[in-house]
């Protein structure tokens, strides 16, 4: 194994052997080609924020006469926040995320939605990562899945890596499309002897009654494995890498400079369901978001790779415009999408909601968030949309020409 | 693939030529229905066939006094200590040597079912005694469950129904308690989790027992599934419970339990619910019913479902005979939440997503590595490694052992091929022939075969 990889490394220092790679066997040439990703090979991250953020209090139009009116207890004073222009301000726990919108660096599309909004948090977290409203057709692959189906498949790299606890969001399953899951570098350390690499063998699985299950069984196992490979080819793990959405970034970052390959990564930040006691959780939860997203541009910009890197932060829903008798926040509908990176287009992107002109006592959404989806596809993937999102949505100018 | 549609699939099992009683099928109802035989229940479940051995677990071995002493003082210890760790190793113990697998199995279902995480409870007290309650009401009838749950004090504070209060609705209790606990989604509206918010108001939470404000309660006119009336909250978990939408989601929980992928088909499951309706709901019927059915040992049920976590866990120690002296519950606790299940942080209010996603590559990788620990021993603070030796010792050639390991772990074994791979990736010959036979065993379970059941 060690041999392998000082013989890559040194073979990558002089860029040879991809253009070798008809002559070396294939297992070598895949990994050359994961450990130089070519220049067009553009990363997204995506920041889950799960639970449903209160857009209104973290892009605040605070010049709307229904911000007072709806808004007692969770008002934010004008004076306060971190101006945008004369009709709304970020969250003053923002400051990082001011600072990236003043360089031009996010973009934050208001009133994003869908019809018909579903205010569980499951079906309308189903929504967004399958990209298909209607519930028939939840279950099955999301829309980063299906738009990674697309690739080519490789069987040492995976298309999409899971940062944080449990299972992958279903966004990331595709048909073929596995991502895998990480938490810390150490979970993927295999600690034998034995080696069950080596006894998985290359045969189709054993017990022929579980048809379909043995080969995903398998195939997971091989993932598995080969991510095991990649991981201890990573120098140095850092022992606080991954703990906090901020450490989960600077993983992803290094994730990337190691050459991982995957276009897609994926994580969470928790704890926006803030039905009580919301002013000082939320503020906490923005504090870190702004921070973390401020940190991971720095971070990319001092390895020269900000340009290879776009993150797109979203929640299931808003919440309702009228504060409950909690200090707290239920579920509503539209809410902003905020998509940052050295090659995004900045500022504010479509109206700011009204909070007087209201549906049964929700945001009307402006933008349909498949047409965020349709921009991320086809401008910074360069992926064809229509098919992950069952259709043609109009893209959003959210990126810069290339 | 097994046929289609089995015909009458909740008719008892007779073993038969094409299903016949064997290791397999002995196998195949402890993973699914304890955590795993050991070697003396498996000889003993093969001897006595299948209607003993499904009544012993359906019935559980009358606990012995000392061992619900000790559990209660282990318990008592956890909560006395305030480390979350040591409840999770505390429930740990008692799916590893307590009288009643099933028992356990079903209250772990209903951890996942009510799924209240102590990330937002954050009292360990209150989340043993919710514990304490699903295992009391574990096969009762669903209507007792479901009236204790939703007066269970962690749950009420995990969904905030102290903020839930007349003229101030909080809505997370009503909707998930439809959502989640009984209808499932689209059996409701937006406006019925409006109105069941208010029916709901004055349960809450006072000096950690559950109590019924009428002071906080909204006695006025609620429309509820298009019926006016002063509905509350007793009212409403009564309508909740006649409703067949929530007998179709408890029986499809029970064949998500018990049964593998694509076993039963709808018409099945909606049969199962209409029996669970005829029996008031009644679980223990329920899973009898399961338990005892064509479908639950026919074919197409052997090797279908993803083995989860804890039965992975603890059932590769009973499996391999790893009690005597147990294993550190501590650790076995957590390996639990490396391979996926962090007990008492369930990722959200609907639970473990299960099945397949168990299988994640951290997951896998995690499940290796147990596997290394385990039968190594060190890693799991037993002495030194497990005595797993086949019936002929250490020096048995080493093909013979993974053939007797694979009977043990599996049931069956899964051929010549298989069992050439494990011995040459063992290293047989380079080791001692004890090592060998410890590498053999953590290679079966950490292989894809041992990973369904």
């Amino acid at each position: 194994m060690s041999s392998r990889r000082d013989f890559l490394k040194t073979s990558l220092r002089h860029s040879s052997l991809v253009a070798l790679a008809p002559s070396i066997p294939g297992f070598l040439a895949a990994t050359a080609r994961a450990a130089a990703p070519g220049r067009d090979d553009r990363v997204l991250v995506v920041v889950q924020l799960d639970g449903g953020n209160d857009g209104i209090n973290t892009v605040v139009p605070y010049k709307d006469e229904g911000y007072a009116r709806h808004r007692k207890a969770l008002r934010i004073p004008a004076g306060d926040l971190l101006k945008v222009d004369g009709a709304v301000g970020l969250h003053p726990r923002m400051a990082e995320a001011a600072k990236l919108l003043e360089r031009g660096e996010l973009a934050i599309v208001q009133g994003v939605g869908y019809p018909n909004p579903s205010r569980s948090h499951f079906r309308s977290m189903a929504v967004w990562h399958s990209a298909r409203p209607d519930p028939e057709e939840h279950g099955g692959p999301g829309w980063l899945g299906r738009a990674a189906d697309a690739l080519p498949p490789r069987v040492d790299r995976a298309p999409a890596f899971f940062l944080g606890d449990g299972s992958p969001p279903a966004a990331l399953v595709g048909r073929r499309t596995t991502p895998v899951t990480l938490e810390r570098p150490e979970d993927f350390a295999l600690s034998g002897p034995p080696d069950p690499r080596r006894a998985l063998g290359a045969g189709p699985a054993a017990d022929p009654g579980s048809g379909d299950l043995a080969a995903f069984v398998r195939r997971s196992a091989l993932d598995a494995y080969a991510t095991a490979d990649r991981m201890a080819e990573l120098a140095g793990a850092d022992a606080t890498a991954g703990r906090d959405l901020r450490g989960r970034l600077a993983l992803v970052a290094r994730l990337i400079k190691s050459g991982a390959g995957a276009r897609v990564y994926y994580t969470q930040q928790g704890g926006y369901d803030t039905h009580a006691g919301q002013p000082d959780a939320h503020a906490v939860l923005l504090g870190e978001l702004s921070s973390a997203l401020g940190a991971f541009q720095a971070d990319l910009k001092a390895s020269g790779l900000a340009g290879r890197v776009a993150v797109l932060c979203f929640s299931e829903f808003g919440r309702r415009v009228a504060e409950n008798d909690s200090a707290g926040t239920d579920h509503g509908t539209a809410g902003p999408v905020f998509v940052v990176g050295a090659g995004v287009r900045g500022g504010l992107i479509g109206p700011a909601p009204s909070l007087v002109d209201l549906d049964d006592g929700d945001l009307k959404s402006s933008v349909d968030f498949r047409r965020v989806y349709a921009s991320v596809l086809r401008d910074w993937l360069s992926l064809p949309p229509d098919g992950p999102l069952g259709g043609r949505f109009d893209p959003l100018p959210l990126f810069r020409p290339a | 693939m097994a046929e289609k549609s089995l015909r009458d699939p909740w008719s008892p099992y007779r073993p038969t030529p094409e299903a016949p009683w064997n290791a397999r099928r002995v196998v195949v109802l402890h993973r699914r229905a304890a955590f795993a035989a050991t070697r003396d229940e498996l000889r003993r479940d093969l001897d006595d066939g299948p209607g003993p051995s499904v009544d012993r677990l359906l019935a559980g071995r009358t606990p012995a006094d000392d061992f619900e002493r000790t559990s209660t003082l282990i318990a008592d210890a956890a909560v006395e200590s305030r480390d979350p760790e040591r409840l999770k190793a505390w429930w740990v113990y008692r799916m590893l040597a307590g009288p009643d697998p099933l028992g356990e199995r079903l209250t772990l279902m209903w951890h996942d079912h009510f799924a209240t995480g102590n990330q937002k409870v954050a009292d360990i007290a209150a989340m043993r005694r919710q514990n304490d309650v699903f295992r009391r009401l574990a096969r009762a009838p669903f209507g007792d469950l479901l009236n204790a749950a939703v007066r269970d004090p962690a749950l009420l504070v995990w969904l905030d129904a102290p903020a839930n209060r007349k003229g101030h609705p909080n809505e997370n209790l009503a909707r998930e308690l439809m959502e989640l606990f009984t209808l499932g989604i689209g059996h409701f509206s937006e406006g019925d989790v409006k109105e069941a918010a208010r029916a709901l108001t004055g349960w809450t939470v006072a000096d950690g027992a559950f109590v019924f404000n009428p002071a906080a309660h909204d006695d006025g006119d609620k429309t509820l599934f298009g019926e006016t009336a002063r509905w509350d909250a007793p009212g409403l978990i009564r309508r909740l419970l006649d409703h067949p939408a929530t007998a179709r989601r408890l029986a499809g929980r029970l064949c998500g339990l018990f049964l593998g992928e694509g076993v039963v088909d709808a018409e099945a499951v909606d049969e199962l619910a209409e029996g669970l309706r005829a029996q008031h709901l009644d679980v223990g019927w329920g899973v009898a019913t399961v338990l005892r059915s064509r479908a639950f040992f026919g074919a197409a049920n052997l090797g279908s479902r993803v083995v989860g976590p804890a039965e992975f866990v603890v059932g590769a120690a009973r499996a391999l005979g790893a009690l005597d002296p147990p294993p550190n519950t501590l650790l076995l606790a957590d390996w639990l939440t490396r391979i996926g299940l962090d007990l008492f942080y369930p990722p959200n209010v609907g639970g473990w997503p299960g099945g397949r996603s168990w299988l994640s590559s951290r997951g896998l990788i995690a499940r290796a590595n147990f596997a290394t620990a385990l039968t190594g021993g060190l890693g799991v603070g037993l002495p030194g490694p497990v005595d797993v030796f086949g019936p002929d010792g250490p020096e048995a050639p080493i093909d013979r052992t993974v053939a007797s390991l694979a009977e043990r772990l599996l049931g069956y074994d899964p051929g010549a091929g298989w069992r050439g791979r494990i011995a040459a990736a063992v290293g047989a010959g380079s080791v001692a022939p004890a090592e060998a036979v410890r590498r053999a065993a953590a290679l079966v379970l950490s292989s894809p075969e041992a990973q369904v059941a």
